[in-house]
């Protein structure tokens, strides 16, 4: 590949100038999370990238231990709000991913639920709202408003569609003479899917699940019909943060996303190196 | 140890009729070939006979037993899949003692089991790698391990050296055939290569569209083919195939005679190998309609593609005898050295 010198700069003047114009938000977001309050309000003629003085004050006041000038007290401090977000998050993406992953097996080996597919696209057809008003109904009815499994649940069948889908094409992808082999070799249907399907499918697993985590963890509409109080989660709480005298609390605000971006960010590099290999590397002749 | 029978067994994916009313059985301790070209049935004759299929009608009995309802795990019988189907995320090792482990052998007995099986496929050293790590020939013996290294009634092997290059499947064609006698266990082998279903195979069934055209000894198969498919599908080059002139003394228009040989009745075409077609000088006028098209010399035989009319016959000549292309040639067919077949492509007789 020989190109010549004005266009390779010229390329990476582009990507580089892309990456600064996505990167710059986050980058803004994490200087203004460490920025005491007359940094980040709007008399602040004088915004700089480095905060003056970095403080801890944003933190301390999510936490509901400020001692500085934030001039509200916070009726309820950020702890309850992200233990809402985790264990919503975590166990509606464990519902989507053992529902969708078992749907998708049964349908990719043996055609059962024959419309399955289709019925599940349904779901994602119709605007989120048109959905969730009759669910919120029925929740209310069925007593889970406002309450973390209840949240759970939602988030797990909403979800699953892309878990199915996923999981689908990574089953649909898997040579079935691997599964033969184990079948001939003594293996019962379920101990082959233990055995051998599962652990091959770990890079396909640990990519679904991160996807549909990424999901769960920054649903904001799902959350503001179905929680009111006690189990609101982080974006839900994120935007109560104001106050008539300040307005917008935007220095809480950058410290709560910084907090939220750590779980997805943890999850993708614990399950990257799933990911760099192919899933039946080796297992067939070339 | 176990003789395996078909009796009028079919198998339908859908509209399509994979085996056709199929009845046949495997002696025991026999090598036992399934020869044909791209689906015609091989491999689910092999999926019947493991269970991972289940016959849409008709009966399928191992060692005298009907099987039909016994599962895969059950029936006893090793199989090397045609893309080996080795085990991605377990070592060599694990995927060779795996069969042993999940019948809940001891282990004492499995590690023996599994150094046998690796000092008879030269495996040892690579036991411990994954089969990410194998080469192609590699992976091939483990897999092969991998079926070998039970005690089953039978082994099954699908294809498995089509992968490796010439030499290697040479020789491990004639490892398997040393093993298979070794272990004295039945084998059915299926293959699409004619040379290896000839040289390893007690008997061969040459399968067409589902259904068994002719099985026997790969001997009899060659000169005595039943019809003019299973003429063409053993041999190579293929057996010439050439319609009878009005009168059957004579093929391409006059340019064969077959003056020494007995034509049967109802004969429409003859069937010539082609090291029973000899080639000559041209004759005189009337002789001249066969041109030499291409001369490849192989060493120890040549094979020489001829050119009559709209027709191209191919004959093989020992040694290299020096023959030009594009001369002149005159053909005869070496005595007694022919078949016959009708217009339905059946053989006959006299």
């Amino acid at each position: 590949m020989n190109r010549s010198l004005p266009f390779e700069i010229f390329r990476y003047a582009a990507i580089l100038s892309l990456v600064a114009l996505s990167l710059v938000p986050t980058l803004w977001m994490a200087s203004m999370a460490f920025k005491p309050i007359a940094e980040w309000s709007a008399t602040g003629a004088d915004l700089t990238w480095w905060p003056k003085s970095p403080t801890l004050d944003n933190f301390r006041f999510l936490f509901g231990e400020s001692s500085s000038e934030l001039i509200v007290a916070l009726d309820r401090t950020a702890g309850q709000p992200i233990l809402s977000s985790l264990l919503s998050a975590v166990f509606g993406t464990l519902i989507a991913m053992i529902s969708g992953t078992s749907a998708a097996y049964g349908l990719s080996r043996f055609g059962s639920g024959g419309n399955l597919p289709l019925a599940l696209i349904q779901l994602r057809i119709f605007p989120p709202m048109a959905v969730m008003i009759p669910v919120m109904i029925m929740w209310a009815f069925l007593g889970l408003i406002d309450t973390w499994y209840g949240l759970a649940l939602v988030y797990g069948i909403v979800t699953m569609p892309f878990a199915f889908w996923l999981m689908k094409t990574f089953f649909d992808d898997m040579p079935r003479e691997i599964e033969d082999a184990a079948l001939v070799e003594g293996c019962s249907r379920l101990r082959v899917f233990w055995k051998i399907t599962l652990p091959m499918m770990r890079p396909a697993l640990a990519s679904s699940a991160l996807f549909v985590f990424i999901l769960n963890w920054s649903d904001y509409l799902i959350a503001l019909l179905l929680t009111t109080r006690d189990w609101v989660t982080i974006p839900v709480y994120m935007a109560s943060l104001s106050s008539s005298m300040t307005g917008q609390l935007y220095g809480a605000k950058a410290a709560l996303g910084l907090i939220a971006a750590i779980p997805p960010v943890i999850l993708g590099i614990a399950i990257q190196k799933h990911l760099v290999r192919g899933l039946t590397f080796g297992a067939l002749k070339q | 140890m176990a003789s395996i029978a078909f009796n009028n067994v079919t198998k339908r994916f859908g509209d399509t009729i994979a085996v056709n009313n199929l009845s046949f059985e495997i002696a025991d301790s026999e090598f036992f070939c399934l020869f044909g070209p791209p689906l015609s049935g091989k491999t689910t004759i092999l999926k019947l006979i493991l269970g991972l299929e289940k016959p849409d009608d008709g009966e399928i009995l191992i060692d005298g037993r009907p099987v039909n309802h016994v599962s895969p795990a059950r029936r006893n019988v090793a199989m090397v899949f045609q893309n080996l189907a080795l085990f991605p995320h377990m070592s060599a090792e694990q995927n060779v003692r795996f069969p042993l482990a999940e019948r809940r052998m001891d282990e004492s007995h499995i590690a023996s089991r599994v150094a046998d099986v690796a000092a008879k496929l030269h495996i040892g050293h690579i036991l411990h790698k994954s089969p990410a790590q194998l080469s192609g020939g590699e992976r091939q013996r483990v897999a092969i391990a991998r079926a070998l290294v039970r005690d089953p009634v039978a082994y099954l092997m699908d294809d498995p050296i089509s992968a490796l290059d010439a030499r290697l499947r040479e020789e491990t064609r004639v490892e398997l055939k040393r093993i298979q006698n070794e272990l004295g266990r039945t084998m059915v082998y299926v293959t699409h290569d004619q040379e290896e279903a000839m040289s390893v195979a007690d008997r061969i069934a040459v399968l067409e569209a589902g259904s068994i055209r002719q099985i026997g000894a790969p001997s009899e198969i060659y000169d005595n083919p039943h019809s003019s498919y299973v003429a063409r599908m053993l041999g190579a080059p293929a057996m010439n195939l050439l319609e009878l002139d009005k009168g059957r003394a004579s093929a391409l228009e006059g340019a064969l005679p077959l003056s020494g040989l007995a034509v049967p009745d109802g004969a429409a075409q003859i069937g010539i190998r082609p090291e029973d077609l000899l080639v000559g000088p041209a004759l005189a006028a009337g002789q001249g309609l066969v041109r030499v098209y291409e001369v490849e010399p192989l060493g120890g035989v040549t094979v020489v593609t001829l050119q009559a009319g709209e027709t191209s016959l191919r004959a093989m000549v020992r040694g290299q005898p020096k023959i030009d292309p594009d001369s002149q040639v005159s053909l005869s067919v070496a005595a007694g050295q022919a078949c016959f077949f009708a217009g339905d492509g059946q053989a006959v007789r006299i």
